[in-house]
């Protein structure tokens, strides 16, 4: 009995076939409850890895199909982008473009198909922090960002032979960009109410403005007044340090890019945290 | 008395060769789901291909680039309108089957006094529906971006019926072949928009290398699109009666394939 009193602030004892081997205990559970942080993070990676060909093969497909269009609709006549061939100029934009776009859809999608289950309960329930919540989906989505964008970096190395300027901004800029989508797609996620609103976010939000950040072409070539307006958007400075990264050259300031990052993912975590904390939208 | 309840005996409804209710009513059935979702079916279609037009006015930008002995943007356009046309009819019949099937509700076809010919027709007619609108909602939302009215209205309305008809037959057999939306988006990812995307929409074929090209004229979908460029512009990369030809065999083809796959029963009857 003594021996068993003695364990009860330590695991269980358990026996080979994982059977319990005298009474429950009860966990303790410090400031973080790891074990329950990292348990949600694996069911988030898990999740999207099961359907791999849909989450991490087919953007892969869609960037590579991306930049066949654009380099040989447009590079047979020698274009250029600042002193780059437009080729490299194009590569970092679009594995940026399939970044964000997988870390949107990894978070809102996990909180969307929970709640039209049903089960969003399960995740609401068990002893997780409204910041551990949003640290656990948001490094999934993370994860399936980096994922991502390493596979469609490689495809873009073999087909497109990238260089390396400054490895530190590049992986700030997709760990910082996939950072940003997550918490965007959990924001979105807990608002909707159906999946037409995250089509809707999609497909009025995201890709309008993954396409219009400067994927395709430095904002010098924007008309005056829409260059100002380019420069309100996030998305610009995700896409424009990581270039920087890649090819030396950026159309905004690299520690510019760095604090606009820095500053969105805090209001966003503190945002998510907020609605989490609340419960909007989730508990009534 | 007018209470809904009956005032006769029900009876028997008989029908000739055709059951013409029927084949109405899952038409409407069809089109009215493509249309209960038209922020997903009409709206996003022209947005993103508002987007291609703009990126690629961005980037070309008055480098007077030519392709097809026009300007690019006169080149691009009708090809934008012609992907929006597949994309629209390839979503159309294997979304709605799969939809039911994960309902549970698809094996009531078998059971609906509908023929495979029947259930053809009401896919496809669905099918070719939605594309038309969608494509006529994205040749408005490209005026302003280098659209224009088109040359050859009949070689416009053919081509973009026959293009909605081959990939909403293909929908159709697609859908009778996915258990799962999975298997859906890897068809549309990995064998439908790489046929689509390198079918000359964006680029005319004498861009691409020499080797590849004959592989590029062996795509039915290059002959669509360069109808429908070819009814709005006036200017084709291969011959237009070519174009009929091909599309004719494909339709037929793919028809009977599909009349066959409803006829057993394929996925749906054990």
């Amino acid at each position: 009995m003594a021996d068993l009193m003695r364990k009860d602030t330590q695991t269980p004892a358990i026996d080979k076939t994982g059977m319990l081997l005298g009474p429950p205990v009860v966990r303790s559970i410090g400031v973080v409850n790891w074990r329950g942080l990292w348990t949600l993070y694996v069911r988030e990676v898990t999740r999207f890895y099961k359907v791999g060909t849909q989450t991490l093969a087919a953007p892969v497909v869609t960037t590579l199909l991306f930049f066949i269009i654009f380099s040989v609709a447009l590079e047979g006549d020698g274009r250029t982008v600042g002193d780059v061939p437009f080729t490299v100029f194009l590569a970092p934009g679009l594995i940026m473009m399939a970044i964000l776009q997988s870390s949107f859809a990894n978070t809102s999608s996990t909180i969307m198909v929970s709640k039209v289950q049903g089960n969003i309960v399960d995740v609401l329930m068990p002893p997780l922090s409204s910041a551990e919540l949003t640290l656990a989906f948001a490094a999934g989505g993370v994860t399936r960002g980096v994922l991502v964008g390493l596979a469609a970096g490689t495809a873009m190395w073999v087909f497109a032979g990238l260089q390396l300027h400054d490895p530190l901004a590049i992986v700030f800029h997709a760990v910082a960009a996939s950072v940003m989508l997550s918490l965007l797609g959990l924001i979105g996620g807990i608002w909707a109410e159906k999946f037409d609103h995250i089509a809707a976010m999609t497909n009025f939000v995201v890709v309008p403005l993954s396409f219009l950040s400067g994927t395709f072409y430095s904002i010098g070539r924007l008309p005056e007044g829409w260059q100002d307006v380019a420069r309100f958007n996030p998305f610009f400075y995700a896409i424009d340090g990581f270039r920087y990264g890649f090819i030396g050259r950026a159309d905004s300031q690299l520690w510019v890019s760095v604090t606009v990052m820095i500053v969105i993912n805090a209001a966003l975590f503190a945002l998510v945290y907020r609605l989490f904390a609340t419960g909007y939208k989730l508990k009534s | 008395m007018d209470s809904g309840i009956w005032r006769k005996r029900p009876r028997v409804r008989h029908f000739g060769a055709i059951n013409g209710r029927g084949l109405a009513t899952f038409y409407r059935r069809e089109v009215h789901r493509g249309f209960k979702i038209w922020g997903i079916t009409l709206a996003a279609p022209a947005i993103r291909a508002l987007l291609f037009a703009g990126v690629f006015t961005l980037v070309v930008g008055g480098s007077g680039k030519i392709a097809l002995g026009m300007p690019f943007m006169e080149f691009l356009v009708p090809g934008l309108i012609a992907v929006a046309i597949l994309e629209r009819a390839f979503e159309s019949a294997a979304f709605s089957m799969v939809y039911d099937k994960t309902e549970g509700i698809f094996g009531d076809l078998a059971t609906a006094p509908l023929t495979p010919g029947e259930l053809v027709v009401a896919y496809a007619g669905a099918s070719v529906t939605g594309a038309l609108i969608a494509g006529t909602v994205v040749w408005v939302a490209l005026l302003p971006l280098g659209g224009q009215v088109p040359v050859a209205p009949l070689a416009v309305v053919y081509f973009a019926v026959s293009g909605a008809l081959i990939i909403g037959l293909f929908s159709q057999i697609v859908g009778l072949w996915a258990p799962k939306w999975d298997y859906l988006a890897g068809v549309q990812t990995f064998i439908f928009l790489p046929f689509v995307f390198l079918s000359g929409v964006f680029f005319s074929l004498d861009q691409l290398p020499a080797a590849l090209q004959p592989w590029a004229r062996a795509n039915p979908i290059f002959y669509i699109v360069d109808g429908v460029r070819f009814g709005i512009t006036g200017h084709a990369d291969a011959n237009p009666l070519t174009g009929v030809i091909v599309t004719l065999v494909c339709i037929a083809v793919l028809s009977a394939l599909s009349y066959r796959l409803f006829a057993i029963g394929y996925r749906f009857k054990s």
